[in-house]
């Protein structure tokens, strides 16, 4: 849950650098609406493998983990290592 | 209607050499046997439902092994197939079902192990039949495609069944395609590039090895794709090479033929690719889906001196090309002029009547009358007799590849109930080619934001249309002297806030 916050601040500074954190909703489906695109997806993978420790190589990644805040949230709850606090 | 030669070809080749493989997919590897088992299987399934030979259907689905069974099991209850972009909106859809009277969407409701039943998804659209007279050339094509469709409302070609199958003959020979060649299929499945990578491919009795479009922007699974499938040919955009070659990429010395087509190729990029496909003959392959491919260069020198550029090359044998300058006067030497061509693969034009007689026109080529394909791209001939590509048109630019039209990506914007005026403006990017950039002006200070923005163009255009940066506010945009909005100040101003 308290990853929510970091990762929607790493999509609007990288992706949508107008929009304030709390005006991106988790259900927003980034892929859809062309926040992020194939090669922005990369980018988001590793920095989600890297933030939380998760061994993304080793997983069977679907864009559909990357689709919304929300799935990225339970994504990193179901396969996170770090702890993460608010 | 799928040709009668390509069934024939395909059904022979599942009696005759049943265990051959036919689709490569991930870990799966599918044989004539399955393909053609599954393909009748759905056949059995529309005639069961009551879906009417004749009347189109529209099938959505990424590129799959399930997928080509299904066109090729609709193909053979007699039923026409459209085939729209799945990155397009709602609206965009629903108005191609309703242009094409489509009776149906069919899509898939999971993958299947090879040769079982497809697990297909068929919805009623509710919608009414076309006029007799678009749906008998429906009936006949092997294929319904549509162009990119920046327009929101993205125009349909029913492919022409004489000119698939000249070009089936002729990619075939040219680039080696034959019973036990693999072909890799780089591009989604309703592009008009899987004419060769897939369907000449089934035609000739090869297999075509499937780019699943999820991972198609991972270089580790690409590269571990080449090397696990004996892929002889390779078709693909810029894009996929650059993402080879930035990986650091081993060679495939197995691959016979490189087909790069679909975008301008960089130079740094061309250097890469002998080293990536040190035993290939690589082509330059130029073509658009009205027309199929038209215009082809072998390149033997991949080391390009700065500010010159790859030529699209020569016209392929039947191919009529010519090049008319601003004041329509035909540009017979060495000059620049948009490329008007005849092909003998192109299709009879546009569903619409209306958008066929805007960019099909009647020139005589040798005292014959020839329908012509005015592409809108501005092409030089050398002293040579080779062509380059210069550009587009202003207001025509491509973005991952894709054809994509400013104006029509600002009329959306515009139609946004608070937006008051919107420019967009192309920039040039290295791994799309060129990235949109919007300026919109909306009323009062509580406007929307990108998101609300993004989430209005994703309705109605293609993902490579939705901008990918947006400058929102309520000045008005900025204008030349002569009342023009002023498309250059935007792009300075964007860029020299670093964006």
């Amino acid at each position: 849950m308290y990853a929510r916050h970091e990762v929607k601040s790493f999509i609007v500074e990288k992706f949508a650098p107008d929009v304030r954190v709390d005006e991106l909703d988790d259900d927003y489906d980034l892929l859809d609406n062309g926040v992020v695109d194939s090669l922005a997806l990369l980018r988001l993978i590793s920095w989600v493998g890297d933030r939380f420790e998760i061994p993304i190589d080793d997983i069977d990644l679907t864009p559909d983990h990357f689709r919304s805040v929300s799935a990225i949230d339970d994504f990193i709850t179901r396969f996170g290592a770090v702890p993460v606090r608010k | 209607m799928l040709l009668d030669a390509f069934v024939d070809s395909v059904g022979r080749r599942s009696m005759e050499s049943p265990g051959s493989p036919a689709l490569y997919f991930g870990d799966e590897v599918w044989s004539y046997r399955d393909l053609w088992s599954s393909a009748t299987g759905v056949s059995d399934r529309l005639r069961a439902d009551g879906l009417r030979p004749g009347r189109p259907v529209g099938l959505l689905a990424a590129k799959s092994p399930d997928a080509v069974a299904a066109i090729i099991g609709a193909g053979l209850a007699g039923i026409p197939v459209l085939l729209p972009s799945c990155s397009l909106g709602d609206t965009a859809l629903h108005a191609l079902l309703e242009q094409t009277g489509s009776s149906h969407l069919i899509s898939l409701a999971g993958r299947v192990r090879p040769g079982a039943p497809i697990a297909l998804r068929v919805e009623r659209t509710g919608g009414i039949e076309a006029s007799a007279a678009r749906r008998d050339r429906m009936a006949g094509a092997p294929l319904i495609l549509t162009t990119s469709g920046s327009t929101g409302s993205p125009k349909i070609v029913p492919l022409a069944a004489d000119g698939v199958e000249r070009f089936f003959g002729w990619a075939a020979t040219e680039f080696g395609i034959c019973a036990d060649s693999a072909v890799l299929s780089y591009a989604p499945l309703n592009f008009d590039l899987t004419l060769l990578d897939i369907w000449t491919t089934l035609w000739a009795g090869g297999a075509a090895v499937l780019v699943d479009q999820d991972r198609a922007a991972h270089p580790r699974y690409l590269r571990e794709l080449l090397q696990a499938r004996p892929v002889r040919v390779v078709q693909a955009v810029p894009l996929f090479f650059r993402l080879l070659a930035e990986s650091g990429s081993e060679p495939f010395p197995q691959v016979r033929n490189v087909i790069v087509t679909g975008d301008v190729l960089a130079p740094p990029l061309l250097a890469a690719l002998p080293l990536l496909f040190p035993n290939a003959a690589v082509h330059n392959l130029y073509g658009c889906t009205e027309t199929n491919d038209s215009m082809i260069h072998r390149i033997r020198s991949f080391d390009l001196a700065p500010g010159t550029s790859v030529p699209i090359g020569r016209p392929i044998a039947g191919v009529h090309a010519e090049l008319v300058d601003g004041f329509g006067r035909v540009v017979t030497g060495p000059g620049t002029g948009e490329l008007l061509v005849y092909t003998p693969f192109q299709s009879d034009g546009y569903l619409d009547e209306a958008l066929t007689a805007d960019r099909f026109v009647t020139r005589f080529v040798a005292g014959a009358r020839r329908t012509c394909y005015r592409t809108g791209d501005v092409v030089r001939r050398d002293a040579d007799g080779r062509l380059h590509l210069e550009g587009r048109d202003d207001f025509h630019v491509k973005v991952r590849g894709v054809r994509t039209s400013l104006q029509e990506v600002e009329h959306v914007l515009e139609r946004h109930g608070e937006v008051i005026e919107a420019a967009v403006v192309a920039l040039p990017d290295e791994a799309a080619g060129h990235r949109l950039h919007a300026m919109v002006r909306v009323g009062g200070s509580a406007g929307p934001n990108s998101l609300r923005l993004r989430s209005h163009c994703s309705a109605a255009l293609p993902r490579t249309a939705i901008p990918s940066s947006y400058d929102i506010g309520a000045q008005p945009l900025p204008r030349t002297s002569t009342g023009k909005v002023d498309r250059n100040a935007i792009r300075t101003e964007h860029l020299r806030l670093g964006a």
